[in-house]
């Protein structure tokens, strides 16, 4: 249509607001179209009209739609609103989009550069704008500043991200088969058994996951620690002490280590070897996703979906780049003088922005790459208003990590100290920051200590004034957090930058695992173990990395998504067909491990009142209400509590540290809330 | 068949977690007799049970060998 308007679809409403706000110099005018907000103004003597998705508003389904129906391998894409329970927001966002459309003859897809966003744009583009997906242009930014706007809209590109776009379908394609096909497999198999329907979910990167948890999980549970030995000695020189610890960090047999010591008391040592050395300690390189969510996990304990979450906002206001990025480097094109101008007029930052500004800007480069963002960096803006806590938090370790990018490398002081007694060596090392270079603008978050050794020299002597033994036990394996089960997936290459959070966030919530310990439950040991026997390959890492690599050439363009997915249908037939044979026995196992799965969800601790039964929680037969009994009831005890009748509950690995009462947390709002299911904790009478 | 200890389906009289537990305890006694020089089976089986780094299956074990 000739005349009309550019109709410009953003991923999300805050981010369609900042583009108006840019392209018409803050003087847009919002108006409402079907209940949502659209803005609309001129620039250049075009007008333009900037809307907003809100996530995926199509999604992939099959045309059944029953959940008890499977193979299913005829799939489409579909209004939102048809697949999801809670898709009112999204039908009248795709209504708004294609009444928008009817008056546009321009089209420009500003949703996020990379596989998700562009899958957004591409699908509003195709199916809510009659087939744009083509003719449509493209807005590429990293950031939501002014400055970076203005220049994307001035260089609109044509078909940038089709590989992108085609790549996303093939992935949500390949998701929906394997994950709905096998999980409702899975899901019949235990309803055979005669409960009523549960949902067992198992996906092409889940089931690799769990399989991770499941293998250090056996290894946690089957462990035997061996004993060995340590020795360490406290020696004197002029009335100074030092202590050192034996050479071999592992002395195997009692009778060595008692050995040691015997043959070192009484003698005297002697500094055999005395190394110094000073080491250059470069600059931390600037931060992609996973190493955002790995540090943010070491420094403030948030779980990789928390800070992807307030990453995400953090860009929305315009703070820091696109967080979703594999890159570790930082492009010269970002303007690096002009972020670190900006960043010297916020407080707490201007003193080592100012100094930084002095000299020649060259930040650190890391090894990885992403063609469609740098490294998550700070934009220089202000925040407008105050930031909670958590976003500061995560602020304050993108612009610090950001300086200390350009900052030189440190420089440490190594010494180590070798004292010989006969023919036993002990030995002392420590090390200082001489020269803090990088460490001064990342601050805290350098994690380097400084060990002093006292000054010692080759040959001094010194009196061996003990010699302490010390029995040891080996450590079982430590298990996965959700930094360290993070970093493992990106190792094996399974699952993307943008949805590895999201999948061990899956895992907590079907209860393959529990908590923050990251322990496996029984069902997700009985799933894992299902597989292992009858369908292997749905807990492969090969079959799930191969997909991974074969999406990465789709997204560089070199097609071949058809043939995935046929190749995808090839490979869940066949899991299928072995489930199938073994339908009874798989329906068995992961139907009892349901049953135990659900009893154990009920049970909140043991009863701090009789101390013999266990408190759970019951629903009242009468009210309909949920409230916390004592198992022993029947014995005669009558511990109860209320309980809040809204809300998921979940119970807290340890009781209340005030009265022994279990904790439950309480999930349905925006945060879960602790409570201590005693009503006369005394902790709750305190002011 | 069950699991003596956990009552998971069983190949023999126990299920796969606790025989590998079974097996880990059986690898390890050599290992704890050499350190001490000397070790009695059940003050083995004592310890291991005692010692917070044991795993869970393999403490169960140790009990269920304890007799």
């Amino acid at each position: 249509m000739n005349g009309g308007y550019t109709l410009v679809i953003c991923e999300k409403p805050d981010a369609a607001e900042r583009v108006s706000d840019a392209l018409s110099g803050g003087r847009s005018r919002s108006e409402q179209v079907e209940g949502t907000t659209v803005f609309r103004f001129n620039r250049k003597g075009e007008e333009f009209v900037v809307c907003a998705a809100q996530g995926h508003l199509y999604g992939v389904s099959d045309p059944a739609g029953e959940r008890t129906v499977y193979p299913v391998f005829d799939v489409e894409w579909y209004s939102s609103d048809l697949v999801d329970e809670d898709g009112a927001d999204a039908a009248r966002r795709t209504s708004a989009i294609r009444k928008l459309a009817s008056g546009a003859s321009k089209f420009v897809n500003a949703c996020d550069f990379d596989v998700e966003g562009e899958t957004i744009g591409y699908n509003l583009l195709r199916y809510a704008c009659g087939g744009k997906e083509k003719s449509a242009l493209r807005a590429t930014f990293s950031t939501l500043t002014e400055e970076d706007l203005v220049k994307a809209f001035d260089d609109l590109k044509s078909q940038a991200g089709l590989g992108l776009a085609r790549a996303g379908r093939a992935r949500h394609a390949i998701d929906f088969v394997w994950g709905v096909n096998l999980s409702r497999a899975l899901s019949q198999s235990a309803l055979g058994s005669g409960h009523r329907y549960r949902t067992v979910s198992v996906g092409r990167v889940q089931g690799p996951t769990l399989g991770f948890l499941v293998e250090r999980e056996r290894e946690i549970r089957t462990f035997v620690p061996v004993p060995y030995w340590k020795a360490s000695g406290t020696f004197e020189k002029d009335g100074e002490k030092l202590t050192a610890v034996y050479a071999r960090d592992r002395i195997e047999t009692r009778q060595s280590a008692d050995k040691i010591r015997e043959e070192c008391m009484g003698r005297e040592a002697v500094a055999a070897a005395v190394r110094r050395s000073t080491v250059q300690v470069g600059p931390p390189v600037a931060f992609n996703i996973g190493d955002l969510q790995k540090e943010a996990y070491r420094t403030f304990g948030y779980t990789p979906s928390r800070t992807l979450q307030i990453a995400e906002k953090l860009y929305l206001r315009a703070l820091v780049s696109y967080p979703r990025t594999g890159s570790q480097r930082l492009p010269p094109s970002i303007n690096y003088r002009s972020i670190i101008q900006g960043l010297s007029r916020i407080p707490g930052y201007s003193a080592s922005a100012t100094e930084l500004l002095k000299g020649n800007l060259k930040p650190v480069q890391g090894a990885k790459f992403d063609a469609a963002h740098p490294a998550v960096h700070p934009t220089g803006e202000r925040p407008k208003r105050p930031l909670e806590a958590s976003e500061s938090a995560v602020f304050d370790l993108v612009v610090r990590r950001f300086l200390a990018a350009f900052g030189p490398s440190a420089r440490r002081e190594l010494a180590e100290v070798t004292l010989a007694v006969g023919e036993h060596e002990f030995r002392l090392a420590g090390g200082r920051t001489v020269f803090p270079g990088w460490m001064r603008y990342y601050g805290r978050y350098a994690g380097y200590r400084d060990v002093e050794v006292s000054p010692v020299s080759e040959g001094d002597r010194f009196k061996v004034v003990s010699v302490t033994v010390e029995e040891k036990f080996e450590q079982k394996p430590p298990r996965y957090n959700q930094s360290s089960l993070l970093e493992k997936m990106e190792r094996e290459g399974i699952g993307t930058k943008a949805t590895r959070a999201d999948i061990i966030a899956t895992l907590v919530e079907r209860r393959y695992v529990s908590g923050e310990r990251m322990e496996v439950t029984d069902l997700g040991l009985s799933v894992v173990e299902t597989m292992t026997e009858y369908v292997p390959s749905i807990i492969s890492t090969e079959l799930t990395r191969e997909i991974e690599g074969k999406l990465e050439s789709v997204e560089e363009g070199s097609g071949g998504e058809a043939e995935l997915l046929r190749g995808t249908v090839r490979s869940v037939v066949r899991q299928l067909t072995a489930l199938s044979a073994n339908e009874e026995t798989v329906g068995r196992e992961i139907d009892s491990a349901l049953t135990a799965s659900v009893a154990k969800s009920f049970v909140l601790g043991k009863c701090p009142v009789c101390k013999t039964g266990n408190l759970r929680i019951i629903r009242s037969k009468a009210t309909k209400k949920r409230f916390v009994g004592c198992s022993n009831y029947p014995g005669g005890c009558r511990a109860s509590a209320p309980l809040p009748q809204k809300g998921t509950l979940r119970t807290a690995s340890k009781p209340c540290e005030c009265c022994s009462w279990p904790v439950v947390y309480v999930m349905g709002g925006r945060r879960p809330w602790r409570l201590c299911v005693n009503p006369n904790c005394p902790e709750k009478r305190k002011p | 068949m069950k699991c003596l200890v956990c009552g998971r389906e069983a190949v023999k009289d126990l299920c796969r977690y606790h025989t590998e537990a079974k097996e880990r305890i059986r690898e390890a006694y050599p290992l704890w007799v050499k350190a001490y020089g000397n070790m009695d089976w059940k003050d083995f089986l004592d310890n291991v049970k005692r010692n917070p780094q044991t795993g869970q299956w393999t403490k169960e074990i140790a009990e269920l060998l304890r007799g």
